[in-house]
């Protein structure tokens, strides 16, 4: 509801009419508001980069330190729920990432390459000599 | 003193191998670890670890549960404020959650928790000062695994034992899973939450995990074989 009220906006000099002063009052505190609120939650984003210093990064959990499953289990049936989510995330570990499935290998592809422009290049040339006689010839 | 990754350090030992590479790269300093002026010194008693490429921390023995923000925890919903619910997680003080981090919930529609309920539920705020904060759905609002857990029991061990079982290398789950179905839940705050379909079956979960605190994998392999077999025996 907030950002609805505020996309809408009163030009400044409508707002500068006697009558609009209560409304004036309003949107400036509530633009103050918004401030306050701001540096709160940026307090909290940044804690533990404060407590950093250079580069060091101090870490309170041992989540971030060891590798860990996920605490919530289910095994031979117990809670199909928690089954499917377990199967999600080993399919997703399971995949392959970044790299593109290939139908030609890098190497394959290179000597093919090679092969084109070496045909290429013979082709062009005798073209390029052919218009120079054709000028000599002139 | 002087410690070195792997050793058995004790508080108010220093690091000089963490301060000469934290000259060059970035490091991270897990629990246990701390940086001050002249060094990075050792707050906690255990052994000093490190993971690829530069991550630091203090392995210890610990019951206390210290909140710390992104952890999944049980909590045990104590009383009705309002509108938040107080939430026993094992720390300091009790943790907050708002009736509105459910999925689902509005204000009309409020979810089915009472008293007594037993949360899973994933730390959004935890600071020093102030009371922490849980919430049982992620960033989207889909609950994913978070939530109340129904039926069930909860017990409580020390925290080094969550991690162990939950390590992708401890065979205990391994060698449980095809045996018979459960569901399990751990807590960072060193709670376990498991529901089988018959009380011998819980109750032999619930040994399997106590049981493998103190020992190795070779010795959970066969102490795990050795439970189902037996159960396997008097339910036939």
């Amino acid at each position: 509801m907030a950002g609805k009220t505020k996309k809408i906006e009163l030009p400044k000099s409508v707002l500068e009419m006697k009558f609009m002063k209560k409304t004036r009052e309003r949107i400036e505190k509530e633009l103050q508001n918004t401030q306050d609120h701001g540096r709160l939650y940026s307090d909290i984003i940044t804690n533990e980069m404060r407590s950093a210093s250079g580069n060091f990064i101090s870490e309170s959990s041992f989540i971030f330190c060891e590798t860990m499953l996920d605490g919530r289990l289910s095994f031979k049936g117990m809670n199909p729920e928690i089954e499917r989510l377990m199967e999600m995330e080993k399919a997703e570990a399971e995949k392959p990432s970044g790299e593109m499935v290939k139908d030609v290998s890098d190497d394959i592809l290179a000597k093919k390459m090679a092969k084109l422009n070496k045909m290429k290049r013979p082709s062009a040339s005798p073209v390029v000599s052919e218009l120079s006689k054709i000028k000599r010839k002139k | 003193m002087n410690v070195s990754v792997g050793d058995v350090v004790l508080p108010g030992d220093s690091c000089q191998e963490i301060a000469t590479i934290g000259e060059k790269s970035k490091v991270i300093l897990g629990p246990g670890l701390r940086k001050e002026v002249n060094g990075i010194f050792i707050t906690k008693a255990g052994t000093l670890r490190k993971r690829a490429p530069n991550t630091f921390w203090v392995d210890n023995y610990q019951k206390r549960y210290i909140p710390s923000r992104g952890e999944n925890v049980i909590g045990i919903v104590t009383q009705k404020a309002g509108d938040i619910f107080r939430v026993d997680v094992g720390g300091s003080c009790s943790a907050s959650l708002s009736y509105l981090s459910f999925e689902g919930a509005t204000k009309k529609n409020r979810p089915k928790v009472v008293i007594g309920d037993v949360v899973y539920a994933k730390m959004l705020v935890a600071s020093k000062d102030m009371e922490p904060e849980i919430v049982c759905v992620d960033s989207h609002g889909k609950k994913g695994r978070l939530g109340v857990l129904e039926d069930g029991f909860v017990f409580k061990c020390s925290l080094n034992l969550i991690r162990k079982i939950l390590n992708p290398e401890c065979p205990l789950l391994n060698s449980l899973k095809n045996e018979w179905p459960f569901e399990l839940a751990a807590g960072m705050n060193g709670r376990i939450w498991i529901k089988a379909n018959t009380m011998r079956e819980t109750i032999a979960l619930g040994n399997a995990i106590l049981a493998s605190e103190y020992h190795s994998n070779d010795e959970i392999k066969s102490m795990c074989s050795n439970i189902a077999s037996i159960l396997a025996g008097h339910i036939s």
